[in-house]
């Protein structure tokens, strides 16, 4: 190798990988990808709430019991419905409830679906026609699990259960070892009457869904005494009910309609913030190494042996270089963890990798990607040439990274919301926003039209870039003195100030 | 042949005028002197030269060939203000730029090495810059500006900075590289190093050509001086422009005598003897570069 562009692209490359920040950074994903499950798996709050129920009625508990257990296994039914569709396995018992997508589970489904084996039985039957490689059917986590009162709790009057249960409630019992409860509930014997209130402790907000349950199934008793006061037959009053509608529902499959659009875009998504935590971080060091070059008083010496044009390439292409390596490392941790887990990562990357499957979609984010790369470079390069210490590059850098980054976090938010919106598809035709919001923008699907001719408007907006910035490097590299203004600047870069 | 070539070069920064209309050639295998003060032109007029910057106006030629990164296997170069990447170490920084001169690898380190034990720093090779002493990265600079053993040496102020021992050094250097061939030019304000070294100089004063040729002939734009010892005033003889007595003893008096520009000491000795002139002292007094440069730079700038 003796191009001298490529002789400073590798100096240049040299010089940031052997820098300590490189290497924290090329590692603190990997790290994060390792540590990310264990934290969340020591910080996760258990799913399943316990709540003690104190029932004066004699009757409620076995009825809140029940419609705990039936509302567990309705969402049991739901997964498993979804399960099947995922992978295709409705063939395995085709008149099976979980083989009905469009369709709110009725009680006395959820019921039938109970007492012909529950999950267990509907996988067994699903594992006979599914791909070996299928996962298994992952239960959901019950919501709730019912907690005994203590006999001499059970035994109380109402105002020793008042002034108890508070404290059994509070994180202090947590803290001390004590089984950790999240509700408690005192049900007076004559709340079916409508007299004393039923009344719920917590030490936080209440969960729509408990409250749901309780409401429906103490209400229900409060019913039927009432039926029957009014001389309806028990029977009668019971049959009453278990009237309910049938309701069907109607929504994609999995992994389509707008489910799809969040999927398929996270990838774009991210491709287009890693290009942006990478831009900054390997810009910045770029910058690092341009202003000790000018404050080493090495540019003559290198000066006088590449032009200024050749180091500049020299560096920009080094940059990308570093970047790139930083993404590759990156995105090759991400698949290898994807590999290791085989789970869920696997199970969300493949239709997150799905835009990839379009030749011209990798295309175009390769392209946007390596154009973004070098649009920003080239300001960093600039804004090096220009500086005498990292505090005077300090001063253009600050509302430099404001006016690239600040925007980053609405185009994300706004591509997931609606990729095709007025908003967003203004910032795509705004040049240095380009490859962020197109990037973000492709797993959605963009016309290619629009594809194509922000390309081409970005690719004219970088040539120019690299005239009119070339100006202000070639004439900044061997100036001392104070840093130029921004008049001074803009002659330059006009070219009516001689370099 | 022409090692290098200026021809009625010219270089504006803005309004101001750095180098004005400058024309000179260093013949092959010479060592030139490039004299001035400070804010001269020397920098300006070595940065033209190296294709660093470009002349306004002017034609500028090196080894017969035009400015440019060309020419750099060619070219060796010291700027006045030297710096070295700090963590790379001296060996990588001198094959490094030995390889922008387009040297093979190879070749640029067996010659960073060789240069590295001749200047006493084999055994810090590969020690970063940033834990070498000031002295030992100047020897480093001067490896990195001569490993392509440069046709054409350019040297900006290459004695500002030095210890003696570094000076001492570089002397060396270019004599040594001045018997291999080398054309060697080098700009200083320092008259001493170019009374030692040049073959011939050239002396700018604000951007303008003020003198070039030999050392002698420099000497020459000074009067000559001499000191005599006669019974009678030299005044009137030929040539001697002012005479001032120092003292005298015997009837013999001692003078300090100028001669006009342009006069030979020798055609004065010749008038005394034909003219029975007494004498019985008969001193030649040598002007020093030094006080060339006074006399052709003059005011501000030649004390610089």
């Amino acid at each position: 190798m003796s191009n001298p562009i490529l002789l400073v692209a590798a100096r240049e490359f040299r010089q940031i990988a052997a820098t300590r920040s490189f290497w924290i950074t090329l590692l603190i994903l990997p790290f994060a990808l390792a540590i990310g499950p264990l934290a969340s798996h020591f910080m996760e709050k258990p799913h399943t709430e316990t709540v003690m129920l104190i029932d004066r009625s004699g009757q409620a508990v076995p009825a809140i019991a029940e419609r705990i257990e039936l509302e567990h296994q309705r969402q049991v039914l739901q997964s498993l419905s979804r399960y099947s569709e995922s992978h295709d396995l409705d063939r395995a018992d085709p008149k099976a409830a979980w083989a009905r997508h469009d369709h709110y589970y009725s009680d006395a489904e959820v019921k039938a679906f109970v007492a012909a084996g529950g999950a267990r039985r509907a996988e067994a039957a699903m594992r006979r026609v599914a791909a070996p490689d299928t996962k298994p059917f992952d239960e959901p986590e019950a919501d709730y699990r019912i907690v005994p009162p203590s006999p001499a709790l059970a035994a109380s009057g109402p105002a020793d259960i008042a002034r108890t249960l508070p404290g059994l409630v509070s994180p202090s019992r947590k803290d001390h070892g004590a089984e950790p409860l999240d509700y408690a509930v005192y049900i007076p014997a004559d709340f079916a009457r409508g007299g004393t209130p039923v009344q719920v402790w917590s030490d936080g907000a209440v969960a729509g869904q408990l409250m749901g349950v309780l409401q429906d199934t103490l209400t229900r008793a409060m019913r039927l005494h009432f039926l029957e006061v009014q001389g309806v037959r028990p029977e009668t009053a019971n049959a009453a009910q278990l009237i309910a509608p049938m309701i069907a529902v109607n929504r994609p499959s999995p992994g389509e309609g707008h489910e799809q659009v969040i999927i398929r875009s996270i990838l774009p998504l991210l491709v287009s913030y890693l290009l942006l935590m990478s831009l900054m971080l390997s810009g910045s060091w770029m910058l690092q190494g341009t202003v000790e070059e000018r404050s080493n008083k090495l540019l003559e010496t290198v000066l006088a042996c590449v032009s200024p044009n050749q180091l500049m390439y020299g560096k920009l292409i080094g940059t990308v270089a570093v970047g790139l390596t930083m993404v590759a490392v990156w995105v090759a941790c991400a698949i290898g963890a994807a590999f290791a887990t085989q789970g869920m990562i696997a199970d969300f990357l493949r239709p997150a990798l799905a835009p990839l499957s379009q030749p011209s979609v990798a295309i175009a984010m390769i392209y946007y990607f390596f154009a973004g790369y070098i649009m920003i470079s080239m300001i960093f390069l600039t804004i090096g040439a220009m500086s005498d210490s990292m505090r005077d590059a300090q001063s253009y850098l600050s509302p430099v990274m404001l006016v690239i980054a600040m925007p980053f976090a609405i185009i994300a938010q706004a591509v997931l919301r609606d990729s095709s919106s007025l908003g967003v598809r203004i910032m795509s035709w705004i040049p240095i926003y380009t490859p962020f919001t197109m990037l973000a923008r492709l797993g959605a699907g963009v016309p290619l039209w629009e594809v194509i001719g922000c390309a081409v408007t970005l690719a004219a907006f970088i040539a120019i870039e690299v005239v009119m910035l070339g100006r202000v490097f070639r004439a900044s590299l061997l100036g001392s003195g104070s840093k130029p203004n921004l008049a001074r600047i803009g002659r330059l870069m006009r070219g009516r100030e001689s370099e | 042949m022409t090692a290098l070539l200026l021809d009625q070069v010219t270089k504006d920064f803005g309004d101001k005028r750095a180098v004005d209309d400058l024309s000179f050639a260093v013949g092959d295998g010479e060592v030139f002197g490039f004299l001035g003060g400070n804010g001269a032109g020397k920098t300006t007029s070595l940065r033209m030269v190296l294709d660093i910057i470009r002349p306004t106006s002017g034609r500028i030629e090196i080894l017969g060939r035009r400015p440019g990164r060309e020419n750099s296997g060619d070219l060796g170069f010291l700027p006045e203000e030297r710096g070295l990447y700090r963590t790379m170490t001296a060996l990588e920084t001198i094959t490094y730029f030995g390889r922008l001169k387009g040297m093979t690898r190879g070749d640029a380190r067996a010659e960073g090495k060789t240069l590295l034990d001749r200047f006493g720093l084999g055994s810090s090779a590969n020690t970063k810059i940033e834990k070498l002493s000031k002295g030992m990265a100047q020897k480093v600079q001067l490896a990195a500006a001569v490993v392509n053993a440069p046709r054409l040496l350019i040297l900006d102020e290459p004695f500002s900075g030095l210890d003696p021992v570094n000076q001492g050094l570089l002397e060396d250097e270019i004599r040594r590289l001045s018997r291999q061939g080398s054309t060697i030019v080098f700009s200083t304000h320092v008259m001493q190093h170019a009374e030692r070294l040049c073959d011939r100089l050239l002396l700018l004063a604000e951007g303008r050509k003020a003198f070039e040729g030999t050392q002698d002939e420099a000497r020459a734009t000074l009067p000559a001086r001499l000191m005599l010892t006669s019974r009678e005033t030299p005044m009137g003889l030929p040539g001697v422009a002012s005479v001032a007595q120092l003292g005298g003893n015997d009837g013999w008096s001692d003078w300090d005598v100028r001669l006009e520009t342009g006069g030979d000491p020798g055609d004065l000795l010749l008038a005394c003897t034909e003219r029975r002139f007494a004498l019985r002292r008969f001193e030649q007094s040598r002007p020093s570069l030094h006080d060339v440069f006074i006399h052709i730079v003059g005011g501000e700038e030649g004390q610089a």
